[in-house]
């Protein structure tokens, strides 16, 4: 009778582990970190609570096998992972997080508190962000030798653009679709630059307005996963890359459209 | 010795369309700085290489090669994993305007091809095309090469020297 007890209590605390875990990695892999690392991740969890695991990664869903000691299954669950925000972040905290857990043996508990305050870490201010995206968009115009009138108006766009994007995401509408709206809007107003007789016939500020939309994360994302072996991530992302990309080439061309470039 | 200084005030822009990179993935305030000059440092490495007539995707390969070094130290001085550098860090290298030019020769492609140009353009457009592919494979694939060659599972296990422990 002791040992049935036993062997539930057991099965009861192997759940939570195996529920903390699944969190932990969806909350990686929503916050864009690459397949890999959200794998090492689980495994030094799981190592440090004396579990062995098996996983499955995939770009919406993680999937967990619980082994006992001769490696055959005891149970599997399956978690969702929410929407993808990219967020570096929760990511440097769950690092932390995991070599806390490693080296000073942190209980189940303290684990559970600490991935709900970095869900509640607050965002950086909007004005900031709108601010530093726009000197980026007036940085990407001065790698293509833009003029300091050609960066200011890649500035504005590039702030009203992600502006945009903003509240596009805001009102529920496809993160493709947002992309283009951006896009637009950005190439929009710096393409008024050439039309005004501000730009030369290059269209520095027109082209480099709507750099700051490119999809990097699941770009450099793709290729490190495939060169870890998970060809099936990498090829999703690199996939989501594209079709991004592909949504910020027809914001352009429908303003190219308008101003006949 | 003017070059040198242009190159330096675009590594300045780089740098901050690093950091416009790192406002938006969120990343931890203490890593802004690292970030800022990682940017600025591969665009001033790739660009400094385009001086002297290197490949376009060679000289971003050496800059990302660069960063995904700078990376690892930086990674154990703030406590933080080296990607929350090396991605914002690599993204003004991206070639944008080459991309562009690809996409407008691929639209330009859809019409007449009889017409007197349509060659010229067909040729152009693979040009940027393969530059635009090659850099961007060379920069996601050079800043995971130092991991690669050091052949660690996590920076942690990485000895790197002048770092306190």
């Amino acid at each position: 009778m002791n040992e049935l007890e036993n062997s539930i209590t057991n099965v009861e605390e192997m759940k939570e582990v195996a529920d903390i875990l699944l969190k932990t990695g969806t909350m990686l892999m929503s916050a864009g970190a690459n397949t890999g690392r959200v794998r090492t991740t689980v495994h030094r969890m799981a190592d440090a609570f004396g579990y062995s695991i098996d996983l499955h990664i995939s770009q919406r869903s993680i999937w967990l096998t619980m082994l006992n000691e001769h490696g055959a299954s005891i149970f599997t669950i399956v978690r969702v992972t929410p929407s993808h925000i990219i967020n570096f972040r929760t990511i440097s905290g769950i690092s932390k997080m995991s070599w806390s857990l490693v080296e000073e043996r942190w209980t189940i508990n303290q684990i559970t508190d600490e991935l709900k305050r970095l869900e509640q870490l607050p965002r950086f201010p909007r004005w900031l962000v709108l601010t530093l995206v726009g000197l980026a968009g007036a940085g990407f115009c001065s790698l293509a030798d833009g003029t300091p009138i050609e960066l200011a108006f890649t500035f504005v766009a590039s702030f009203l653009g992600l502006y945009v994007r903003q509240e596009a995401l805001k009102g529920g509408f496809n993160p493709y679709v947002s992309v283009y709206f951006s896009a637009f809007t950005a190439s929009l107003i710096a393409g008024s630059a050439s039309k005004l007789g501000l730009s030369d016939s290059q269209n520095h500020a027109y082209v480099t307005s709507v750099l700051f939309l490119i999809p990097g994360v699941p770009l450099i994302n793709s290729f490190s996963d495939i060169l870890d072996g998970n060809v099936q991530n990498g090829v999703t992302r690199g996939f989501v890359g594209f079709l991004i990309s592909f949504s910020i080439a027809l914001g352009i061309l429908t303003s190219a459209l308008i101003y006949q470039f | 010795m003017s070059w040198i200084l242009i190159i330096l005030y675009k590594s300045i822009w780089g740098g901050l369309a690093a950091l416009g990179f790192a406002a938006l993935f969120n990343v931890p305030v203490r890593s802004f700085f690292h970030i800022f000059l990682f940017g600025g440092i591969g665009v001033f490495i790739k660009f400094t290489l385009l001086h002297f007539n290197f490949n376009i995707a060679l000289s971003s390969l050496a800059g990302a090669v660069a960063i995904g070094f700078l990376s690892i130290p930086a990674a154990h001085y703030k406590h933080t994993p080296p990607l929350i550098f090396y991605i914002p860090a690599v993204i003004p290298m991206i070639p944008g305007i080459l991309a562009y030019r690809m996409i407008l020769g691929l639209i330009t492609l859809t019409g007449n091809p009889k017409s007197a140009t349509y060659g010229a353009t067909l040729s152009e457009t693979i040009n940027y095309g393969l530059k635009v592919v090659f850099i961007l494979i060379s920069l996601s694939v050079g800043v995971v090469i130092p991991m690669l060659l050091l052949r660690k599972e996590s920076v942690k296990d990485i000895k790197v020297p002048f770092t306190r422990k």
